[in-house]
């Protein structure tokens, strides 16, 4: 009855994990260069950014689950889409913790409202715990058809959320991304990419895991109707 | 035997026709909404604007503020009489298209928001504004325009989700409310644009087409589940 | 209308467990069974009103899903609310529906199925001003208005007054015969007195389902509650 292949799976990507996350750090804090102005806090930087895409990319895989849950009304189509906002999140969470840490260090104060970036991951995370309310307040079939049919919706939301944040700031400071994209050095490079693919290691293990136990506890639910029918 | 042939004009025709009936006869949304505005718009004097400071740069943010709160009053209004008469059963197992269904309460929606924005654009003007805005009017009539599709299409759908949940006069401003905000930061930022002092038509043109798109995206999210939000 | 296999589930409940129905023009099914036993559900299924989790159901040759526009139309339901609009008149809720079944010659079908339920009367005041009676007569002329071949009626008889229930007799008698009817009841004798085909529902599974001929209502109901206990 018991499928050791999932436990087998996770074992090896939290092993991956673990080991991209280490390295990433290690990159980043002691063979990444300095940065001339911020020091030391300008490496928060890499881990910003990088959980900033990863928490995009867990809202994907929540609209492309969702989608797929309209189509196929598979239960478990539910549970990865709802596993992944979860994920989500708590990334964006992170985002804003570390965004706030990055301002204080930029500008002196904890928050500003001039980063496109801090302020859409605030409307993003108001955007997400609304998908937990709407969850909370439907049950069974309903909860996973709205849930999905929100997920998409909110995901349309994150762009069109920078967008206009942006569009707003761009006619008061003209939009100067720094440190981003192309412009950066070779050696910063590949230690964005190393936090980015440990960023990605750490939403996949997250996402087993919370899988795993979402099935064991069916499992028993299951064992457990059974046996009272039984008695 | 059934010699019926639906069709959607003449479906759409008759649901915008009940609810226009319906509203005419208790006369209940609209004029709610309106006060509301009122009301609102009162708050924001009262709470940043008492020092007699000059508040013609925030009027257009104050305006949509105000709107988008009224805004969801609104939608949350908006399949009332089908939920409290208990009559949704029965325009369910009509052969009525879910996309037409959605459609009318969206059109509805967009009604109510022009009678409150009727009210409340020369509200506006007149509270806030120092100078003449009367020129601009026309301008600021295109953005309402424009927000409006947005709100209603995001409304409709909104709505429905919060149709039959117990807490629904919490979760829907919980649920509309952070989607609604690019409109609001555009809406308010092309009004401003206009009659805030400046008046720069490059950047009401940005704010513009933002919300042009953002009721095209809106709308195919709408297109792609509509079929989904009822039970079939 | 053929149904086979249909599974409604509410959270781990099944409401409906793996029901079978069919039913031919000039048909009556009567579902019986206690409360919660998942009659209501399986006629909003049969209504298009809720999807199944599992099974097959086709009306009119219409298979849902996929087709429930098509066959909405060829369905006529009633549910334990008159399902019209309180602060219309009767007329205007008639013509409403008119128009989202496409009818044709709208003013003079509403004329007549007001006629029909004798409320032509009182056509021009608000729904709401009605008794209960009267509204559930309001919503039978609603489900017939557009003459459809099946017709779906969830305990019909409550809150009619006496001249209503005769007048639903009347229809139904008349209807029966060229559509297919299911009316749910918890009155025994009364739905075997009005069908020829029967359905008891225990718990969401069918436990019994039959042609039936002239069956005595006092006879049936020992074997009723027999299967019900």
């Amino acid at each position: 009855m018991t499928d050791a292949r999932p436990g087998r799976r996770l074992a090896a990507t939290a092993t991956a994990t673990a080991a991209l996350t280490a390295l990433a750090v290690y990159g980043v804090f002691f063979v990444a260069p300095e940065d001339a102005d911020q020091g030391i806090i300008q490496k928060i930087f890499y881990f910003h950014v990088a959980i900033a895409i990863g928490s995009l990319l867990a809202f994907l895989v929540a609209c492309v689950y969702g989608i797929r849950y309209l189509r196929s009304r598979d239960e478990r189509d539910d549970e990865v889409s709802s596993t992944a906002v979860g994920i989500g999140i708590g990334f964006a969470i992170l985002v804003v913790i570390t965004g706030s840490i990055w301002a204080k260090a930029s500008w002196g104060t904890w928050w500003v409202w001039t980063d496109p970036r801090l302020v859409t991951f605030l409307i993003v995370l108001l955007l997400y715990a609304a998908y937990f309310v709407l969850r909370s307040s439907a049950e069974g079939e309903r909860r996973m058809r709205y849930s999905a049919i929100y997920s998409i919706a909110a995901f349309a939301s994150v762009p069109l959320s920078f967008y206009s944040v942006r569009v707003a700031r761009s006619f008061v400071h003209p939009v100067v991304f720094t440190q981003n994209g192309a412009n950066m050095p070779d050696s910063m490079l590949v230690w964005f990419a190393v936090s980015q693919l440990a960023v990605i290691g750490v939403f996949l293990t997250i996402m087993q895991v919370e899988l795993l136990q979402r099935r064991a506890d069916k499992a028993l639910r299951r064992i457990k109707l059974r046996l009272e029918a039984a008695a | 035997m059934s010699a019926g042939d639906p069709s959607w004009p003449r479906q759409m025709r008759a649901l915008l026709l009940k609810d226009l009936r319906l509203e005419l006869r208790t006369r209940d949304t609209a004029v709610a909404m309106v006060l509301f505005v009122v009301l609102a718009m009162l708050i924001f004097q009262f709470a940043v604007g008492s020092r007699g400071t000059d508040l013609t740069p925030y009027a257009g943010g104050i305006l949509w503020a105000t709107l988008s709160l009224t805004a969801v009053l609104g939608v949350g209004r908006s399949w009332v009489p089908e939920r409290d008469q208990r009559v949704l059963d029965g325009i369910l197992s009509a052969p009525v298209s879910r996309l037409v269904l959605l459609t009318s309460k969206a059109a509805t929606i967009y009604a109510y928001l022009l009678a409150v924005e009727i009210v409340a654009v020369p509200l506006m003007a007149l509270f806030f504004v120092r100078g003449s805005v009367a020129g601009d009017l026309g301008l600021i009539a295109v953005t309402c325009l424009l927000a409006n599709l947005g709100i209603a299409v995001l409304g409709s759908l909104y709505a429905c989700l919060a149709l039959f949940a117990r807490a629904r006069e919490l979760l829907l401003p919980v649920l509309f409310l952070p989607s609604l905000l690019p409109v609001v930061i555009a809406a308010a930022g092309a009004v401003n644009a206009v009659a805030g002092g400046t008046n720069d038509l490059a950047e009401y043109r940005g704010y513009s087409l933002f919300l042009a798109v953002y009721a095209v995206i809106f709308g195919l999210v709408a297109y792609a589940t509509y079929d989904h939000v009822f039970d079939d | 209308m053929r149904a086979s296999g249909l599974v409604k589930r509410f959270g781990e409940r099944r409401a409906v467990d793996r029901v079978d129905v069919e039913l031919a023009a000039g048909e009556c099914l009567a579902v019986l069974g206690p409360n919660g036993a998942g009659k209501s559900t399986l006629l909003r299924m049969l209504a298009t009103l809720l999807r199944p989790d599992q099974g097959a159901l086709a009306v009119c040759g219409h298979r849902l899903p996929e087709r429930a526009g098509r066959a909405r139309a060829e369905i006529g339901y009633l549910g334990h609310d008159p399902l019209v609009y309180l602060d219309l008149t009767a007329r205007q809720n008639l013509e409403l529906y008119a128009d989202l079944y496409g009818l044709p010659d709208a003013r003079r079908r509403v004329d007549d199925a007001l006629d029909r339920v004798g409320l032509l009367a009182r056509s021009f005041d608000p729904v709401r001003t009605f008794s209960r009676g009267m509204a559930q007569r309001l919503g039978l002329a609603r489900a017939l208005l557009h003459e459809p071949r099946l017709l779906l009626l969830d305990e019909p008889y409550a809150g009619l007054d006496a001249a209503g229930a005769h007048l639903l007799d009347a229809v139904l008698a008349d209807a029966v015969r060229d559509r297919g009817v299911v009316i749910v009841t918890h009155e025994v004798e009364r739905g075997v007195a009005l069908a020829g085909r029967l359905l008891v529902l225990r718990a969401g599974r069918a436990v019994l389902s039959e042609r039936v001929g002239a069956l005595d209502g006092a006879t049936f109901r020992a074997r009723y509650e027999e299967l019900v206990a």
